[in-house]
């Protein structure tokens, strides 16, 4: 939930960051915090990049910035946060989901700090917290806007009826997790049908992407499995996604086939699952696989840094998948040169999965027919 | 009495579905069943309890039908009251205990 601080909204963003340079450091604080909280418009957060660099990384700290993690356990319960179990600088605790949690969203925070500068979800230093143990039996994760909650899978159930080990397990599945806040706090892509699927996208590539750093994996290297692990022996497959082949990663008699596409061709309309979001996710997450195998090396330094820069500086919430792939494209030109060798590393990333960059950029009549269907509006920034 | 369970979304994005005649479960698994019911009060829940759209979350369908009424509830985790929480979990690992072929 957003504060809005009600002195500090009426000073316009030019004063606000005159403030923030040279205010005392409560002012400093407050002029920091309302440039993000009270505005979130693209203009501002660039502002407030610039401005980040001006001021001294100690300050930052003062005013919260840093890796500052929390875990707490619902104790098989629901209520949230839960029971505070480990914070900040703690010694391990003897619950390996706690440690998992709290090593993860570490790890995560490392990774978009080292190679993209920002610091925390929202770049201004949130605190990283985790609940783990939520209810008995629940075979899933999420971010409820706030937070990452995990469940233990279904260790409720006799050894051969599980399927689904404790979600903490992955580090991919956490870096995804904690990537919907950062999502939220950018781009803030609507969690339905394209833009949604981009919102899914997104959380896979930086949480593969996380995985890869903590291994030191080039692209070459690495598996693009999502959730490597997460599946018990009883299940035929390797992980609930597979960026390098969309559509592969499970094909088991009780779970059935996963269903992601890899192609527009293949684009799967539907109402479930928020008009398809974990299905058609397959395509972009496809088109970025295919960028950094053609950049080579280390995905998060390059290709990664292309689609943080689109995420963080071009996307808006309705946009769709082709004006990711144009987006994606400027943002290549850029950083790295128009006609670089990764500029054209996006153009064949996104021409793989069937766009083709500048191609007309529909699906908006799409996402409204499906947003009426729910009764839901886009919230606006 | 007829339920049907709809479970869709989380991070894998899976539907899962179950349909229950109560009266053809053993009493102890109908009983709890029937409690777990008559504590939501389900017949005056709203039928979409679903306000936004949270990333990963689950989001449930539960139609419940007699001889006289029909009626279905939508919801998710963090949209739940507490009581139709209860009945959820209780139907969520109906299902989950009888994965034993293609969902």
């Amino acid at each position: 939930m957003h504060h809005h601080l009600p002195v500090l909204c009426i000073i316009p963003p030019h004063m606000l960051q005159e403030i923030a340079r040279n205010g005392s450091q409560a002012q400093r604080d407050m002029a920091i915090r309302t440039i993000l909280i009270s505005g979130q418009t693209r203009g501002q957060r660039r502002a407030f990049r610039e401005l980040k660099g001006l001021v001294a990384a100690s300050s930052m700290a003062a005013v919260g910035g840093g890796k500052q993690r929390t875990v707490y356990s619902a104790q098989q319960g629901t209520q949230l946060p839960g029971v505070k179990v480990r914070g900040e600088g703690d010694p391990a605790s003897s619950d390996v989901a706690v440690n998992e949690a709290y090593d993860g969203s570490g790890i995560t925070y490392d990774l978009y700090f080292d190679a993209y500068g920002r610091d925390s979800i929202d770049n201004i230093g949130m605190p990283l917290n985790s609940t783990v143990h939520y209810q008995k039996g629940y075979d899933n994760a999420f971010w409820d806007g706030q937070q990452m909650v995990y469940g233990d899978g279904d260790e409720d159930l006799p050894p051969d009826q599980r399927l689904f080990n404790r979600f903490t397990a992955c580090l991919d599945i956490i870096a995804h997790e904690l990537t919907h806040g950062v999502t939220q706090h950018e781009a803030n892509l609507a969690y339905l049908t394209q833009s949604g699927a981009l919102n899914e996208s997104f959380s896979d590539v930086f949480g593969s992407l996380v995985k890869q750093y903590q291994r030191g994996q080039a692209a070459a290297q690495a598996d693009w499995i999502i959730g490597e692990g997460l599946f018990t022996p009883n299940v035929n497959g390797v992980g609930i996604r597979s960026m390098k082949a969309p559509g592969t990663a499970y094909d088991d008699p009780v779970l059935g086939k996963d269903p992601q596409p890899a192609h527009m061709k293949d684009y799967v309309n539907t109402i479930e699952d928020n008009g398809g979001v974990h299905i058609n996710s397959g395509i972009p997450n496809h088109a970025f696989y295919v960028t950094a195998l053609e950049i080579g090396g280390l995905a998060w330094e390059k290709a990664g840094r292309i689609w943080y820069k689109t995420l963080a500086d071009k996307l808006q919430n309705t946009s769709n998948f082709q004006e990711a792939a144009n987006k994606t494209f400027e943002a290549a030109g850029e950083l790295y040169g128009t006609g670089s060798l990764e500029q054209l590393a996006v153009q064949k990333g996104w021409s793989e999965v069937g766009i083709t960059i500048g191609g007309s950029s529909g699906g908006e009549g799409c996402l409204n027919t499906v947003l009426r269907v729910f009764g839901l509006q886009v919230r606006g920034r | 009495m007829l339920i049907r369970f709809e479970q869709t979304g989380g991070i894998m994005g899976r539907k899962v579905s179950l349909d229950l005649n109560i009266s053809d479960l053993p009493a102890n698994e109908a009983e709890p069943l029937r409690q777990a019911l008559d504590e939501t009060n389900f017949f005056a829940l709203p039928e979409n309890m679903v306000t936004q759209l949270v990333p990963d979350e689950l989001q449930y369908i539960i139609t419940v039908e007699t001889e006289n009424v029909i009626h279905s509830v939508r919801a998710s985790d963090t949209t739940a009251t507490p009581a139709l929480r209860a009945l959820i979990q209780n139907l969520s690992k109906k299902a989950r205990s009888r994965r034993t072929k293609k969902e």
